[in-house]
């Protein structure tokens, strides 16, 4: 197992290096937005870090899922991967360390997002002389951690799955866009039915009650749904399929 | 680069088969490739060349049968890419990362010293491209970074699919004796390749394969030179009664001539036991592995006329 390999096989592309450019741009925009603008909008509120990452978490919905299925998947979709295992044969050494260096990388974007987090709620808080509030950072921490953590397994095993950029990005950024729409949805038809089906694929509302402590062994099922059973799947095409 | 010479095969396909649903697109492929020699591996579209180097490489599994490099399965080698440079499709490198890049990384996968990308990029003719991405290469560039990703780990055993495609007659040139010194020093060659006269010009070995069976094995000089002898007599029907009383394939040719299935030295022994007075005798002219390609292959020369499209008789082989 190599991730070195594709850490430094990622890192070395145009694609990426816009890709990390666009997204830093992205999360200084969105950390300015959480941090500075919306205590400045509303000056009632306590500039909260907690206020702050979700505002960043609209971008990290969308980079999370980029960075974790182009590491994955994008050699299968530029066919680079017939090079790769002419190298590496080893095909679930190879998996392995991708799946690793996706972690790795979006770990990195995430530790970044929450410091810039923290940095502008903390000038946020100096310039309305209020202070700022970090008592939520154990919420960031469980619950917001949790929520990222959810896209990331959704965009490994969908990458995994599909092993193609274009439609692992489409479920990786779909399924939680889908499941956060419809659970609204769910709650105002008033179905039992309704909502458990939905609450059986919503990974990141799964998450969110791991976060609060409110989890139980219902929340497995989106586990083994969005994320297991697409990855054994991506796992066992990985193995089978053909190169060339 | 200089190989200990080995006898045993360096390449080793046994009754290889590989089905897609109903089709069978390799059947029972048996063949070997050893040291020293550049190993041409030719059939039509379809034929299942591509298939076969696939499995050779680990990037398909066969159904049956066994490839083989150095006795071991390609994934079950321990350093594949130090022991088999393998190139198969040169579009395939990674479109975004420079030509130096590329053979960095692929140094490092392998395990070979950085100073390695530099001396290959130099030794496919691309050192003043390296900083360049490959996406911005010519088809012909790529085919050379392509080479150099195959060499990277200085194998013994080289596998090439269609290498010569892109190349100017330059690259042509170059590739032909970059291939031959390998051979030369030791290593082993197969390449895959629809330009045959370029095949003619760079192998010594041939293994020609047609619907995913062997259709014929062994050294160019050999299939080459099988188109038999031409020969006259002053009396040409006595000729031709002698060659079918001793059941010899020939064929009528120009100018009261005969195309004879035997060596010329054959010809002029069943001549004097026959009593025929023969007006000429030497070997046939041979339209090289073109006309032996079509031949075997049962393909037509899209290129030839409608005398020259008959398929010379399997029987003149």
């Amino acid at each position: 197992m190599r991730p070195d390999l594709d850490l430094r096989a990622y890192f070395d592309t145009r694609a990426t290096a816009i890709l990390m450019t666009v997204s830093l741009l992205a999360l200084l925009a969105f950390a300015a937005l959480g941090g500075l603008l919306v205590p400045l909008v509303l000056p009632e509120e306590v500039v909260d870090v907690e206020t702050t990452v979700i505002a960043l978490s609209l971008p990290l919905s969308l980079i999370i899922p980029a960075i974790a299925v182009l590491i994955t998947a994008g050699e299968w979709s530029d066919r680079s991967i017939q090079f790769t295992l002419l190298q590496r044969p080893s095909r679930n050494a190879v998996l392995l360390s991708k799946t690793l260096a996706a972690s790795v990388v979006t770990a990195g974007v995430v530790a970044l997002a929450i410091a810039l987090a923290a940095v502008t709620t903390w000038i946020g808080g100096e310039l309305l002389g209020q202070g700022a509030d970090f008592s939520s950072m154990e919420g960031v921490m469980t619950t917001q951690l949790a929520t990222l953590g959810s896209y990331l397994l959704i965009s490994l095993a969908m990458g995994l799955l599909t092993q193609s950029s274009v439609l692992g990005l489409l479920s990786a950024i779909g399924i939680p866009f889908l499941t956060a729409t419809a659970v609204p949805l769910a709650t105002l038809t008033g179905s039992e039915l309704f909502i458990d089906v939905v609450r059986a694929v919503d990974l990141p509302g799964a998450a969110v009650a791991l976060g609060d402590g409110r989890a139980g062994a219902f929340e497995l099922l989106p586990l083994a749904l969005t994320v297991l059973l697409p990855a054994a799947l991506g796992v066992w095409r990985w193995n089978r399929r053909e190169v060339g | 680069m200089t190989k200990a010479p080995r006898t045993t095969a360096a390449l080793d396909v046994r009754g290889l088969t590989k089905r897609y649903g109903s089709r069978v697109a390799v059947d029972d492929l048996t063949f070997s490739c050893t040291p020293g020699s550049v190993t041409g591996f030719l059939g039509p579209n379809g034929a299942g060349k591509s298939t076969t180097l696939r499995i050779l490489t680990g990037l398909a599994e066969a159904d049956a049968g066994q490839a083989l490099v150095g006795s071991r399965p390609y994934r079950e080698l321990d350093h594949p890419a130090r022991t088999i440079g393998v190139m198969l499709d040169a579009t395939a490198l990674h479109r975004g990362r420079t030509g130096l890049e590329t053979l960095r990384l692929t140094g490092r996968a392998i395990g070979m010293p950085a100073a390695r990308a530099g001396e290959v990029l130099e030794l496919v003719g691309l050192r003043d491209a390296g900083a360049k991405r490959v996406g911005g290469y010519s088809y012909g560039m790529r085919q050379r970074l392509g080479i150099g990703v195959a060499l990277m780990g200085d194998p013994e055993v080289l596998v090439l699919d269609e290498p010569a495609n892109g190349l100017d007659p330059e690259g042509i040139r170059w590739m032909r004796r970059l291939l031959r010194s390998f051979a030369d020093a030791g290593g082993t060659v197969l390449l895959s390749s629809h330009q045959l006269r370029e095949v003619q010009a760079t192998v010594d070995r041939l293994v020609v394969i047609a619907d995913g069976r062997l259709v014929r094995e062994g050294m160019l000089d050999e299939l080459t030179s099988e188109a038999g002898t031409r020969v006259g007599a002053e009396d040409p029907a006595a000729l031709r009664a002698a060659l079918d009383r001793h059941g010899i394939a020939y064929e009528q040719r120009a100018e009261q001539q005969l195309a004879v299935s035997l060596a010329p030295v054959d010809v002029g022994r069943l001549a004097v036991r026959e009593q025929i007075v023969l007006t000429a005798l030497g070997a046939a002219d041979s339209g090289g592995l073109e006309d032996v390609f079509f031949a075997l292959t049962g393909q037509t020369d899209p290129a030839a006329g409608p005398h020259d499209a008959e398929p010379v008789p399997a029987a003149i082989f």
